[in-house]
């Protein structure tokens, strides 16, 4: 059959020792970021694209899909320690999972956090490899109005499920869609809003933008309050939920599952949101939820299968269609693209090594979780020791390096921190940075499919009127 | 929001009009034959649209979903201030100073100035972070970094 043969391939791709040792470096560098609070996974993605020029783009997506898995485990483990989330899909373990630690029951939640993550994670992996090829088949018959309309939709959900104002949010994407115009224009080669300035000739750079919107700005406002954080100093011990938690939690998981991998899938749904909605659910099927918040571990198990589920669903429309669910995606997509890849529904047939390869490491990197994220746990309880205001230099310096190392030109840098303040700003006057982002990956597709489609001689512009 | 919501809602405004400006001068083109400027007016001409309507909610004092925030703290600001002028300044510098010197700079700045901690932790930090980051960035990854003064030394 077809779809075992596609398997053993990605296999093959996978097990090879340099993946092997790329998937592990994400997973590592994913949940250690996960860790750190104030720096989420978009941010160590962006930092790190740089950082994966050297090596083929299947190499390089494996490491870079291994940091956002990864960082959904990590974030649970601050969560459950500090009450501090790791990043935001992890803001609902905070609730139930550091009352359990406060009873002296952190091994149960930790462990049934990785175990839940687990069981999500691969189910993810499983619908990816079965849904994968078929959504492709479909997108195959899609022509330019067609793109238009769904990036439009993207972004549309994506607006419409953003946090705060969804105006704001609309006019952040218009902005986003108009600095993916900056540099020259394919079709006409004319220069477009450069204005001479010299680092705005080759537009503005996707890894810049990101590192200074996600990285640069949210140190700037981590800087504005002291963060405080107490940890659990008591020893972890017993990792392993016993056969009640299990009983208590195998439900939450399954439903936090499936939930999270449709939410994922959706434009604009992504992890955190499933963690939510997965947390809302539980209580409300729960028999005692008078429970939740003071410990409940099905408020733990649920939003954690939730969030790593959606990690894992929020992959299918890039890979099938090119179209990023999330933020996250958005650079992944990025990514691709600097790696020479053209995203979209013939990325399976002309680039197999990579599609099934990073399905199949995703199957790997789970597994390494899993094995890494249990005892490794002393040492993340370590690194959160490690003062603030050792970790924003680091940051920074990261950076700067990631930035200049680009191109070898000090114009990505300023450009990352010309977006730093950007984002920081708008983090204090309450805009959304997704849809920006969003609309700055997509904005050269979105204006080619938008010109083609009206260039052509047999369309009207109702099929793009319709994606309305 | 009020006030804040002001002020950003003016600045889009200005934004949108410079870039359907722009746009303009471009070449729309027409309907059938697009030209470079085409969706970016259109698209600023929206955003202008929804300035205006963020403007006009702040003035008329409407109460929007957002909770209301202070926009700048006090001395905090001074920090985040001088902390993007250092790195203003190590972008600038980078490749006539050099990585290595540029970065032991920005280390003690940080570590000694801003963050205030003693001279003999700040420089050993620095001189530490220094040495590790150019044996990560420049030996094992070969990323190239400048070498500024350094040049004569030829790492």
């Amino acid at each position: 059959m077809d779809m075992i043969q596609n398997v053993l391939y990605g296999f093959q791709v996978a097990l090879q020792p340099l993946n092997l040792i790329y998937c592990f470096f994400g997973v590592l560098i994913g949940t250690l970021v996960g860790v750190l609070p104030g720096l989420g996974p978009a941010a160590a993605i962006a930092l790190l694209l740089p950082s994966t020029f050297k090596a083929t783009p299947v190499s390089a997506i494996i490491m870079l899909a291994g940091i956002y898995y990864g960082a959904m485990y990590g974030g649970s483990t601050t969560s459950i320690l500090v009450n501090i989330p790791g990043e935001a899909a992890s803001v609902v373990t905070c609730l139930d999972g550091h009352q359990m630690a406060l009873r002296g029951r952190a091994g149960p939640a930790l462990g049934i956090a990785a175990f839940g993550s687990f069981i999500a994670g691969t189910f993810a992996v499983i619908a990816l490899t079965l849904v994968g090829p078929f959504l492709s088949g479909i997108a195959l018959r899609f022509g330019p109005p067609e793109f238009f309309a769904l990036m439009i939709v993207g972004i549309m959900v994506l607006t419409f499920l953003s946090s705060g104002s969804m105006l704001k949010a609309l006019m952040m994407a218009a902005v986003g869609l108009i600095l993916g115009g900056v540099g020259m224009d394919s079709i006409s080669g004319r220069y477009r809003f450069t204005f001479n300035i010299q680092v705005l000739l080759d537009g503005v750079g996707l890894v810049p933008a990101v590192m200074g919107l996600f990285g640069i700005s949210e140190v700037l406002e981590n800087l504005e309050t002291e963060i405080k954080r107490e940890i659990l100093t008591e020893k972890v011990k017993n990792l392993l939920p016993s056969l009640k938690d299990w009983a208590e939690s195998i439900w939450p998981i399954l439903r936090g599952t499936v939930l999270g991998f449709f939410m994922g899938i959706i434009p604009g749904g992504g992890a955190i949101i499933s963690s939510f909605a997965s947390y809302a659910i539980e209580k409300k099927v729960s028999k005692h939820p008078e429970e939740f918040g003071k410990g409940a571990i099905a408020g733990v198990a649920g939003p954690e299968a939730a969030n790593n589920a959606a990690a894992g669903g929020s992959f299918i429309p890039l890979l099938t269609l090119g179209i990023p669910a999330n933020a996250v995606m958005a650079i992944f997509l990025g990514a691709l693209m600097i790696h020479g890849l053209q995203p979209g529904p013939l990325l399976m047939s002309r680039a197999p090594d990579l599609f099934w390869g990073t399905i199949v490491s995703m199957y790997i990197g789970n597994g390494m979780l899993l094995v890494l994220n249990l005892p490794l746990i002393p040492l993340w309880v370590m690194v959160l020791r490690v003062p603030y205001y050792i970790l924003y230099p680091l940051i920074l310096l990261f950076c700067l390096i990631g930035s200049y190392s680009i191109g070898n030109n000090t114009g990505d840098v300023l450009i990352m921190l010309t977006f730093g303040i950007l984002g920081y700003l708008m983090r204090k006057f309450r805009y959304d940075g997704a849809p920006l982002v969003l609309a700055l990956v997509l904005g050269g597709e979105l204006e080619s499919s938008f010109r083609q489609s009206l260039i052509s001689p047999s369309s009207s512009p109702v099929p793009l009127l319709l994606g309305f | 929001m009020g006030k804040a919501d002001r002020i950003s809602g003016i600045f889009w405004l200005v934004f949108a009009v410079f870039i359907g400006v722009q746009s303009y001068r471009l070449g729309l083109g027409t309907l059938h034959k697009p030209g470079p400027g085409f969706l970016f007016f259109w698209t600023g001409i929206i955003l202008a649209i929804m300035s205006l309507i963020v403007l006009l909610r702040a003035w008329s004092g409407k109460k929007t979903e957002e909770p209301g925030i202070s926009i700048f703290g006090t001395q905090n600001t001074r920090k985040i201030l001088f902390v993007l002028i250092s790195l203003f300044l190590y972008a600038r510098f980078m490749e006539t100073i050099g990585f290595i010197p540029v970065t032991l700079l920005l280390f003690v700045f940080l570590l000694g100035i801003i963050e205030k901690k003693k001279w003999f932790y700040t420089i050993f930090v620095s001189v530490v972070v220094t040495v590790a980051a150019y044996l990560i960035f420049e030996t094992w990854l070969k990323s190239q970094l400048p070498k500024g003064l350094l040049d004569f030394l030829r790492f």
